[in-house]
């Protein structure tokens, strides 16, 4: 949708800042009350989600150039949602879309995305991956041993953190996958970015190119189910390939944590190992609230009632309701010996880790005070470990651990459901 | 315009180049506010989302830096307008050459004296952060009706500072003890017992001698006309019933685990007369942790959880004629009846309904926890997205109702026009005080921000009701602000502008503090006369 079709909703935004908190009524401190990373990083208003819409609309009505601080506005945020999620506690305003848009139409004059995202894009379509390592070594991570079934209905799609800089992750699913008796097929040699790296940084069309070519080698593989153990690459499948193919996928998409889940309520696995551990668990963004698929609407905007427009049918809003929050913690507590403890922001109102929408790879700084600031949210919990469900997570909290020099210990829930079985 | 580059980087060198902006695509974001229109047309350019951009946006991080800034900013001549969580017209600039202060740096709790019940606050500090630290001592903030995003300090040194909870935590005007307050030539006043030479403290906001409270606030504060105040201390409360908050669910569907001791009471009124009476026997029982009259409309939307909620809810809801949203809460049990009986007798004694008590009514659970957070007044903007406040202003609940009484036929007007959202044209919000027979009211009404129509209505209804309370001599409008606003109300009103002019020119001569939203030196109002 192009920008101009969210000015509507750009105008509509009362500028009251709800965008810079988790809800109001979830605040339980004001140490950890904060929701965006990026205004809390650069605190001018523009780099909020509120901000960022008027930004939009300033650039729609001409009042602001294309410029290097616009790109610098619009390229310092997560794309994490939680603006979103507070935003629609209440109102109906899109401030994600918006943020997205605006990448898009910064991409479509010229200007974006910035050149560190751009090379981490050119990476993603020349060599598929986006660390522009060769695409004939993506699968050297997978030990001899593994069984493989070749034409299960069962496809684990490993992604490109995993298959290249957390490797530890990829092994330990598919060791998993195999001590639970789950028949697998991996795409191997055919498995190319999801196209993460360059959708959210707004080069849709490119991503579209990937999307494609992965709808296609996974439909050629029989795939009925895909595996992720990425949230990035679970939240692309699950929420932006439907939304942005125009079309419902052919295969059921789940994360590992579902799978797992799944098998442990039908009683096929159990937990034998206890291990001993007090933790807490990071909520990825894409596998909360940005795994939540885009409701399907057709319908108009009717004026129920003189100036009171409300859509006819009732439009479902996107809000972080319908993400991946309860599979990981029902794993988490049926794990001997596991405690966990919840961190103040948690569920739809994580914390961002920082590194996601581009930010990473453009702004390390900013990525890794962001990962400081949820490593002393996880510590204030006292709990010893910081669990999550997704490799890039991992990348960048472990840097904000070690950064604090923290002696916090990070895995992700794969590896303890490994050490359990 | 734009900022000299010398000037610039004599600014950055005090705050640090990464808290100072002078880029288009910073400041014409502070140009917007949801009453840019409004604004625009009040300071004669052309009409839009944005009205005058701030020459550069800085982002002080302690009270000494924002001295040295307002110090260098009133030697060269500028203006300088300090915002803090930024809700509302009132934080834009209104000219050319004003920087701005954004506050958001300045976001610390500097003090909790649970013993001697204040608080001491930076200006970014909200009032649900604040409330959340308050809460884990058993102990409560006043926050106004904006809600619990915006900032305590703001209301209480710089706005008007109603709350839903008045009755019990006061008006922020009230609540507001010592002051740190940055003058406009960057001198620091110290005000009431922060000020004394032996032992200061933030206890007391009025002396050593006599106090300037009146002089830093007034009424309804400056707005940042005279000066930028960065820290103060608040009254705080006793937490109204058990503290403990629990939340279940996923956004939006939270579920809250109501406190024992806590409920809602609607109870309806055939007429103003039984509804008037209501309201003075509500509030001199002493019972409500908040009491207010609105139409049905506006308590459908405190009610409803999104718009299409609120168009559910609304048939229920418009049946109520004159309803009172009352909340009691009590910290025993014993106590908690003894509210219960005296709401039931006076709802008896003044021919009430308590639509809740039927179970006609039956507020969500998340309705009790937005009610503690002070969440209800953003709902005022569900309906059609945008509303403004008319007219109102502080009296006996007999004055307000007296206005309450003389809006209607003028807003139904409108609201036939279908340029005002119908709201039977009660829409107002009436809210006890400290439970006495004051009251704060004012009219708020729903328009459409994107519908011409809607908005020229808005325009008209809000002058045609300011034009109303000055021939009928009922208090002021909702917002006077600005000269040419002053300049009208202050002859109806003792000549209050003079002095006010006077305060100005004693604290602020050269006008360095943007007087867009409170009054200008006369010398600064006879240049801008000659100008335009």
């Amino acid at each position: 949708m192009p920008l101009e079709d969210y000015r509507d909703i750009m105008e509509r935004c009362i500028r009251c800042s709800l965008c810079k908190w988790i809800p109001q009524i979830q605040i339980k401190s004001q140490r950890f009350a904060t929701i965006c990373p990026s205004i809390e990083e650069f605190n001018f208003h523009n780099y909020s989600g509120g901000g960022r819409m008027i930004t939009g609309l300033a650039l729609l009505v001409k009042k602001i150039p294309f410029n290097e601080k616009l790109l610098e506005v619009v390229y310092t945020c997560t794309e994490c949602g939680g603006c979103d999620v507070s935003c629609k506690n209440l109102n109906d305003l899109e401030p994600l879309e918006v943020i997205q848009e605006l990448r898009e139409e910064l991409v479509k004059k010229g200007y974006g995305p910035l050149p560190k995202q751009q090379k981490y894009a050119e990476n993603a379509l020349k060599v598929h991956n986006p660390y522009g390592d060769p695409h004939e070594e993506r699968f050297n991570w997978l030990p001899d041993k593994v069984k493989l079934t070749p034409g299960a209905e069962i496809g684990y799609f490993i992604g490109c953190t995993s298959s290249y800089r957390r490797q530890e992750l990829a092994r330990a699913t598919v060791k998993v996958f195999n001590q639970i008796g789950v028949e697998f097929t991996i795409l191997s040699p055919d498995e190319f970015c999801c196209g993460s790296p360059l959708y959210r940084v707004g080069e849709v069309e490119k991503a579209k190119e990937l999307m494609r070519e992965n709808i296609e080698r996974i439909k050629k593989a029989g795939i009925k189910i895909l595996i992720t153990s990425c949230a990035g690459c679970y939240a692309m499948f699950k929420a932006e390939y439907p939304k942005v193919m125009g079309e419902d996928l052919p295969f059921k998409v789940l994360h590992t944590s579902e799978l797992i889940e799944n098998l442990l309520n039908e009683g096929k696995i159990q937990f034998t190992k206890k291990v001993p551990m007090t933790v807490t668990y990071h909520d990825p963004c894409h596998l909360g609230r940005g795994s939540e698929p885009y409701p399907k609407w057709e319908g108009k905007i009717v004026e129920v009632v003189p100036l009171i427009k409300i859509p006819m049918p009732p439009k479902p809003k996107r809000q972080g309701t319908f993400g991946i929050y309860v599979a990981p913690r029902n794993v988490l507590k049926k794990i001997p010996g596991i405690k966990l403890i919840e961190m103040e922001r948690n569920c739809e109102y994580a914390y961002c880790c920082g590194a996601g929408g581009g930010v990473k790879a453009q702004f390390p700084e900013f990525a890794l005070n962001t990962s400081k600031r949820r490593i002393e949210e996880a510590i204030a919990t006292e709990a010893s470990t910081l669990i999550s469900c997704c490799p890039f997570c991992k990348t960048n909290l472990q840097e904000g651990i070690d950064a604090l020099k923290s002696d916090m210990k990070f895995y992700d829930l794969i590896e303890l459901v490994e050490r359990a079985l | 315009m734009e900022l000299d580059q010398d000037i610039y980087n004599d600014l950055a060198n005090i705050v640090g180049e990464k808290n100072i902006s002078k880029d288009p695509v910073i400041t014409v974001n502070y140009a917007y506010s949801f009453g840019s229109e409004i604004l625009c047309e009040r300071f004669g350019i052309e009409k839009s989302n944005f009205a005058y951009a701030p020459l550069a946006v800085i982002l002080p991080g302690s009270t000494a830096e924002i001295q040295k800034v307002v110090k260098l900013i009133h030697e060269r001549g500028l203006k300088f307008k300090a915002q803090s969580t930024g809700l509302g017209p009132w934080n834009n600039v209104s000219s050319e050459d004003v920087i701005i202060l954004d506050l958001k740096r300045m976001d610390k709790i500097r003090k909790i004296d649970a013993k001697n019940l204040y608080c001491v606050v930076e200006p970014y500090v909200t009032g649900a952060t604040l409330q959340a630290e308050l809460l884990k001592l058993d102990l409560n903030t006043h926050m106004p009706g904006a809600g619990p995003q915006v900032s305590p300090l703001a209301s209480s040194t710089s706005m008007f500072g109603p709350g839903f909870t008045s009755d019990v935590t006061g008006y922020s005007a009230r609540n507001v003890l010592g002051v740190e307050w940055v003058l406009p030539d960057g001198d620091l006043i110290k005000l009431g017992a922060l000020g004394l030479e032996n032992k200061p403290d933030w206890f007391c906001g009025d002396g050593p001698g006599f106090s300037l409270r009146g002089v830093m606030r007034g009424a309804s504060g400056a707005k940042s006309g005279l000066g930028v105040f960065t820290a103060c201390a608040l009254k705080i409360f006793p937490y109204p019933c058990d503290p403990k908050w629990n939340i279940s669910g996923v956004s939006p569907n939270y579920e809250f685990e109501i406190p024992n001791y806590m409920e809602f009471h609607i109870i309806d009124y055939r007429d103003f007369d039984t509804l008037e009476h209501a309201l003075y026997r509500f509030t001199e029982e002493e019972i409500g942790f908040m009491v207010n009259y609105s139409s049905g409309m506006a308590i459908a939307a405190i009610f409803s959880r999104d718009r299409a909620d609120l168009i559910r809810k609304a048939t229920k809801y418009l049946v109520l004629r004159k309803p009172i949203c009352l909340l009691i809460c009590a910290r025993s049990k014993r106590e908690f009846k003894y509210k219960q009986k005296i709401v039931a007798h006076i709802v008896e004694e003044t021919n009430g309904k308590d639509m809740t008590a039927k179970g006609r009514i039956v507020p969500r659970s998340q309705c009790y926890v937005e009610a503690l957070r002070s969440m209800l007044g953003i709902h005022a903007f569900l309906a059609s997205g945008a509303f403004t406040s008319a007219f109102g202003g502080m009296d006996s609940i007999g004055v307000t109702i007296t206005m309450a009484k003389l809006n209607i036929p003028i807003k139904m007007e409108y609201i036939k026009k279908k340029q005002l959202a119908d709201d039977g044209g009660e829409g107002i919000w009436l809210q006890s005080y400290e439970f006495g027979h004051y009251a704060h009211a004012e009219m708020p009404s729903m328009y459409d921000k994107l519908n011409p129509e809607s908005k020229q209505g808005m325009r008209e209804y809000v002058m045609r009701t300011n034009q109303l309370i000055f021939n009928k001599a009922l208090n002021i409008p909702f917002s006077v602000d600005g000269d040419m606003m002053h300049d009208i109300w202050g002859p109806q009103t003792c000549n209050y502008h003079v002095w006010l002019r006077k305060i100005k020119e004693a604290f602020d001569p050269n006008n360095t503090s943007d007087s867009g939203f409170y009054i200008s030196p006369s010398a600064a109002l006879k240049k801008k006369k000659k100008r335009n």
